[in-house]
């Protein structure tokens, strides 16, 4: 996760001076993210300046970046029916914005952009503005192509969260899942954004493609098709379409996820009917054993220090989640032995591991310390079951798979159950959802 | 600093940052962020971003591509079989008396032609995680073998396929259809 050179400066300074000043709660930040239900920053997003260009993008842009902001509970959006000031391209040379007026309607903070379109050439600058103080917080310029114009907004969407809070946004972060294009009997890969948005069919071979997993670097998938009429697992590059075959060798076989440097891709392969725990190296293809025995162990999932592994294996007569330190001999079991576990999940911070569990006989998404201590119960239906979850980047939320019969959806849910919306709907047996790295 | 935090913090915050930002800022605030040659030299090699660039449409299948489609096709369907399935009981894989029943008729004929090739196929029913499944029809598929293997049958006649949840063959979603699609299915070659 690059951060740009303009926000890491803003950014350093905005910390130096945080350090400079004796304070028992460091790092301060404007809003504490660790408080729900606390204080909302109020923020008020201005109509862009577009010369030349299409006039709708005016509002079209604060749009994406309210509906961006709106996806967290960070921000009270002041509504544009009740902004004063027009901004003009004179406020991005130096005409300072009416400050008084926007702190009127309420708003602390406000974003104003500039949009020009050349070309094909398409630039935006954005700024986002302290209104109490009348300072700048952070000013981006940026340039691409029109069909960028999503993405571009996302960055600043993400730019403005990290100011506020000192965590880095996860807009322009995709999921990747599979579900089952029409009428087909296959399953193919599917993209869609984290609020979303572009959703799209990844592979297209008619089989089985299952289990996709994101490489840290966010350009490939693993996952296992069964294309040739044998399961193997793939690499994908996501921008090419590019392949190449990791795991040949064995029966079932589901790739877990990587090790955090990228080296290692964790699968659990079958060998005689016996499901075990590999790694393979992603480049040159060496295996190594790294759970083995009784019982069938699969799901493995890197915890994102890369020393540990979860994993599920029913060694103890049914599915339970394990955890165990890589190289070291012993596995401890913290699912609580009861019932059916499965699909591990590790929070970006290590602090919490997500899995599903069977709870009077639904399936339900809870949350647990590495050691098994702190059970909570995230995600639950009444009527259905919730599974699979994946954590978002910045780990303050979960994606999961929510099933009723026939029906299917991708759900996302705040990592505290508090709040809830619905990712993807209308596919057939959408599930396995992965959330991948930050943008 | 729950519930309790307050906006006169955030003042003290916003004001500290902002004779920061004045103080720092007055010259260039604006940092320019290019799509393209922008490689950032502050990134991680291994990252390689290229900002702001949108994934370009997969590119058109290859030949290669287009015949393993095909093959993909045949994989979705269910097979016909002369063999009746061998069902088992949820999230398990022993064999039961039925099960046994239909594996004797699937040995008397493989040892009655011994140029026979047999897919045996594990199958799932819905409930659960699909990985866990995938492994569950391998195990499956494989306790069948190993005891058509015990019935006399050459284990070079036999090999298996798991495609755990992901074939039901009864599509609904209730105890009768689950039954049904707990299975190994036996696909002559």
């Amino acid at each position: 996760m690059k951060r740009s050179i303009g926000a890491g400066a803003a950014a350093g300074a905005f910390l130096l001076a945080l350090a400079l000043v004796p304070s028992p709660a460091f790092p301060v930040l404007y809003i504490d993210i660790n408080a729900p239900g606390g204080k909302r920053m109020p923020i008020a997003v201005a109509d862009c300046v577009v010369d030349p260009g299409d006039p709708s993008l005016s509002r079209g842009i604060p749009a994406i970046l309210s509906a961006d902001l709106a996806l967290t509970d960070l921000f009270d959006l002041v509504p544009p029916t009740a902004h004063i000031e027009t901004v003009t391209a004179a406020h991005f040379s130096g005409k300072p914005l009416s400050f008084p007026g926007w702190k009127m309607i309420g708003a602390e903070a406000v974003v104003i952009g500039n949009v020009s379109v050349r070309g094909g050439r398409l630039s935006i600058e954005m700024r986002l503005y302290d209104a109490t103080r009348g300072t700048l917080l952070v000013g981006k310029r940026y340039t691409g192509t029109p069909t960028q114009l999503r993405s571009i907004v996302h960055r600043f969407a993400n730019e403005i969260v990290f100011t506020f809070t000192g965590v880095r946004g996860v807009f322009g972060t995709e999921i990747a899942f599979t579900a089952r294009p029409g009428k087909s009997r296959g399953k193919e890969l599917y993209l869609v954004g984290m609020d979303g948005q572009d959703l799209r069919k990844v592979t297209a071979n008619r089989s089985f493609n299952l289990f996709p997993r994101w490489s840290p670097d966010g350009q490939w998938l693993a996952y296992t098709s069964f294309r040739t009429g044998m399961p193997a697992v793939y690499l994908r590059n996501v921008s090419t379409g590019a392949e190449k075959e990791v795991v040949r060798t064995g029966g079932s076989k589901a790739p877990g996820g990587f090790s955090p440097d990228g080296v290692w891709l964790y699968a659990g392969v079958s060998q005689a009917g016996n499901s075990d725990i590999y790694r393979v190296r992603v480049v040159g293809g060496a295996s190594e054993k790294v759970v083995v025995g009784w019982g069938l162990d699969v799901s493995p999932a890197p915890s994102p220090d890369g020393r540990r592994i979860a994993f599920v294996s029913d060694r103890g007569g049914s599915p339970q989640i394990y955890v165990k330190t890589i190289g070291v001999a012993g596995e401890a079991r913290i699912s609580t032995g009861a019932g059916y576990a499965t699909s591990p999940s590790w929070s970006p911070a290590g602090d919490r591991i997500a899995y599903t569990v069977r709870s009077g006989g639904r399936f339900v998404v809870a949350t647990v310390a590495p050691d098994g201590s702190g059970f909570r119960e995230v995600a639950s239906a009444p009527d259905g079951d919730c599974e699979d979850p994946s954590f978002s980047p910045d780990g303050r939320s979960l994606v999961y798979t929510y099933r009723k019969r026939g029906y299917s959806a991708l759900k996302i849910i705040s990592s505290d159950g508090r709040r809830q919306r619905t990712l993807v709907s209308g596919l057939a047996d959408a599930g396995s959802p992965a959330w991948s790295p930050g943008r | 600093m729950k519930g309790t935090f307050t906006w006169k913090w955030a003042v003290l915050v916003l004001s500290v940052a902002a004779l920061v930002a004045t103080g720092c800022a007055k010259k260039q605030t604006v940092k320019s962020e290019g799509t393209q040659g922008d490689t950032g030299a502050a990134s991680a090699p291994s990252v390689g971003e290229a900002p702001v660039k949108e994934a370009p449409p997969a590119p058109p299948p290859s030949d290669q591509f287009a015949s393993a489609a095909q093959a993909g096709v045949a994989v979705t369907e269910e097979k016909p079989s002369q063999f009746d399935d061998v069902r088992f009981d949820f999230d398990k894989s022993e064999l039961t008396e039925d099960g046994r029943r239909a594996s004797q008729a699937v040995a008397d004929y493989m040892k009655r032609n011994p140029k026979a090739k047999l897919q045996i196929e594990g199958h799932c029913d819905e409930r659960g995680t699909a990985e866990y499944n995938l492994a569950l029809g391998e195990r499956r598929a494989t306790a069948v073998l190993t005891y058509l293997v015990s019935l006399g049958v050459p284990k070079a006649a036999l090999s298996t396929v798991s495609f755990g949840k992901e074939k039901p063959l009864d599509p609904d979603h209730n105890e009768g259809a689950w039954a049904k699609n707990r299975r190994a299915h036996f696909v002559l070659q």
